[in-house]
């Protein structure tokens, strides 16, 4: 199984914290963000991507707390077992 | 002088109680701008570095910027600078809300403070012409009495920065908060205003800003509020959620300081996020004057043990009176927030500064009897407590309000104290985010975010995003970030517009409002001026580059959980590099070249 873990406005969006989704051969984050969306029925993707289907400026996805950016992107392989935590753009200071 | 500016400084002197006004320094404004850039240079020049910061001989000047009260982006900061009791460094601190732009409204441009009233005081501004009256009948009072009771006798309408309790009572990090909730909160610039005798300015202004050039000015405007309305950050992200929403961003990536930064996550997070602030005590977003990004919070307690309403709980205070205690008691801590902005004090030192004791606590070195209450990590009535004692200069409250380095020096434990040059760092843990390790350590105020906010490029990704664990190149982006804030800072605008417009929208502006013809390059020289200009005053004040530093632990103890694991910030990698790019000699001296090619030689 993924772990899923929605954070921010995605979050208040889907009124869900997380979820989880069975893993498949050849998952990727990219993937696993499609399957996600149509198996809970809200688009959300659109908070993390831009209309090209990449990562908004600000956009964190991490796989088991790692930045996707410095991984493989949207194509980081997934392995069975894997947490995924969305954060769409926020800032602080 | 040119437009933008209202060419008018208030020079009030507290001995002798009077008011006069004079003409701001024309040269002074073109090559410093304004706000944080012209106050510091007005300080250089009238002040020794030297001075003992609680002196009469320092002054304490609010300052406006050039594009304070003008509209397109959130330009309606302001900022108070002196010497700081806390760090001994050059102070400017910096605040939004509706106070600067009304000083602007009417007719100022700056107040300069000097010399100590005999007894208190405060400043009554009505289009032009200022008063000091007396304000016995206000001293000791919360700030939000404080604002009332004058919006009461001067004018309805009034615009108030006053202390609270915690300025009258010497509290080191004293802070001076406007609008009620709004705070210039770093370095204790409050306790200086306190040391004058003065509790409060209130300003009532109907007049206006003019520009040089209106057309190409609204074109300005127009392009920078679409670029901050299309932004998701600026035009969605922090009005929903605010700046807490990095709470779970920073512990995902393990550089949440926890426990006096014992460890980079906090198993409390998710209770004291900006998602669980927003699902319970959060009421609705607020915006300072004439911006559309509304990141302030507005909550109301409704919990059984607290009650209260006021604004924050932001994510530095979640973090300093949140995780830095091991406290995720979400309403201990929105209460903790009102209290210190009642009381007029800085959040991220006052909760760190317990954070510190907390772990004096847990090493034997501050008993129960002393503290008169039980100090373990993650005790929210303590907390609550001690902010008040604190504020009120109490019992063990006495010890809070030295701020953590003099109380950690106090047990013969300094390095205990999570500072740099005795500022409190805020909520990032070095060893999990390197820019911000050197951000720290060399800010001119100590160790600070909102000096060169790495976090931007290194965790959000933005402009771009830069490994967080990678040391190269860090001292490159850390220049040019310090350059372009100290421009922001000056002109008078809300760093938070710059998650969605850069330096060529800034350029825009200030040619427009003041009929100048810089370029980008000249916009980002008068930053690096500004940097090298309170780099001098801090080495005059005996500040020298050996304190260009972080604590021990984050040095050299590794992270001992979470994905940067084993982690330190390698400073030593980063800090050579530093001071070449600033043109520094291998000392971090300013060397001559560089203050020439400044005109600061």
């Amino acid at each position: 199984m993924l772990q899923l873990q929605f954070f921010g406005l995605i979050r208040i969006l889907l009124k869900r914290e997380a979820m989880e989704l069975a893993w498949a051969e050849g998952d990727t984050v990219q993937r696993v963000l499609d399957r996600a969306q149509d198996q809970v029925g809200t688009a959300f993707v659109h908070k993390l991507l831009d209309d090209l289907g990449t990562p908004r400026s600000g956009t964190i996805i991490l796989v088991n707390r790692r930045n996707i950016a410095h991984l493989k992107g949207l194509q980081t392989p997934l392995a069975d077992g894997d947490t995924l935590a969305f954060f769409p753009p926020g800032a602080g200071g | 002088m040119s437009k933008g500016y209202q060419g008018r400084v208030l020079r009030v002197d507290l001995s002798a109680g009077t008011c006069k006004t004079e003409a701001i320094n024309a040269e002074w404004a073109k090559s410093y701008l304004g706000g944080r850039g012209l106050a510091s240079k007005y300080l250089v020049e009238e002040v020794s570095p030297e001075v003992d910061a609680m002196s009469p001989e320092n002054k304490l000047i609010m300052a406006t910027g050039p594009l304070t009260g003008t509209y397109g982006a959130a330009n309606g900061r302001y900022m108070v600078v002196t010497k700081s009791p806390l760090t001994g460094t050059i102070a400017s601190s910096n605040s939004g809300g509706y106070f600067p732009s009304e000083l602007k409204y009417a007719g100022f441009d700056m107040i300069i403070f000097e010399g100590k009233a005999t007894k208190p005081v405060y400043l009554q501004i009505r289009d032009g012409e200022a008063e000091l009256v007396g304000a016995l009948h206000l001293w000791g009072k919360t700030t939000n009495d404080t604002e009332d009771a004058i919006r009461n006798e001067f004018h309805g309408d009034a615009k108030v920065a006053c202390i609270g309790p915690a300025g009258e009572n010497g509290v080191f990090f004293a802070n001076i908060i406007n609008d009620k909730h709004r705070a210039a909160g770093r370095s204790g610039v409050g306790m200086v205003m306190g040391s004058k005798n003065l509790k409060a300015v209130a300003v009532r202004g109907t007049g206006g800003v003019r520009v040089a050039d209106p057309k190409a000015y609204r074109d300005a405007a127009l392009e920078s509020y679409g670029l901050l309305k299309e932004n998701p950050v600026t035009g969605e992200g922090l009005g929903a959620l605010g700046t807490a929403v990095l709470v779970n961003v920073i512990n995902q990536s393990g550089a949440l300081p926890t426990r006096n930064a014992q460890s980079g996550t906090f198993d409390g997070a998710e209770k004291i996020s900006g998602e669980t602030l927003a699902a319970t005590y959060l009421k609705r977003n607020k915006s300072c004057m004439g911006c559309i990004i509304g990141c302030g919070r507005v909550t109301k307690l409704s919990d059984a043990k607290y009650s209260g309403d006021g604004e924050g709980p932001e994510y530095e205070s979640l973090w300093a009176l949140g995780a830095a205690c091991g406290i995720s008691d979400l309403a201990a801590i929105t209460k903790a927030n009102y209290i210190c902005n009642e009381y007029g004090m800085d959040t991220i030192t006052a909760g760190s500064t317990v954070g510190c004791a907390m772990e004096l606590f847990q090493k034997g070195l501050i008993s129960e009897k002393e503290a008169g209450m039980s100090l373990e990590f993650g005790n929210g009535e303590a907390l609550v407590k001690l902010m008040e004692m604190t504020g009120k200069g109490e019992g063990f409250g006495k010890k809070i309000g030295l701020g953590s380095y003099r109380l950690a020096e106090s047990y013969g434990r300094p390095e205990l104290s999570m500072s740099s040059k005795k500022l409190e760092f805020p909520a990032y843990d070095p060893r999990g985010v390197q820019g911000m390790g050197l951000e720290y350590a060399t800010s001119n105020r100590g160790a600070c975010h909102v000096r060169g906010y790495l976090i931007s490029p290194e965790i959000l990704g933005i402009p771009e995003k830069l490994d967080p664990h990678v040391t190269e190149g860090k001292a490159t982006w850390l220049k040019i970030f310090q350059d372009f804030t100290a421009v922001v800072d000056s002109a008078g605008v809300c760093l938070f517009t710059t998650f969605g417009i850069g330096v060529p929208q800034f350029a825009k502006f200030c040619n427009a409002a003041n009929g100048t013809s810089m370029n980008d390059e000249d916009l980002l020289a008068a930053g690096d001026r500004i940097y090298n200009l309170e780099r001098m005053f801090n080495l005059k004040a005996g500040i020298d580059p050996s304190q260009d530093t972080l604590p021990k632990r984050i040095l050299e103890e590794p992270l001992p959980d979470g994905p940067v694991k084993g982690d330190v910030c390698r400073l030593s990698e980063m800090l050579p590099d530093y001071y070449k790019e600033r043109g520094w000699s291998a000392k971090g001296i300013p060397t001559e070249a560089k203050l020439q090619s400044l005109g600061l030689a």
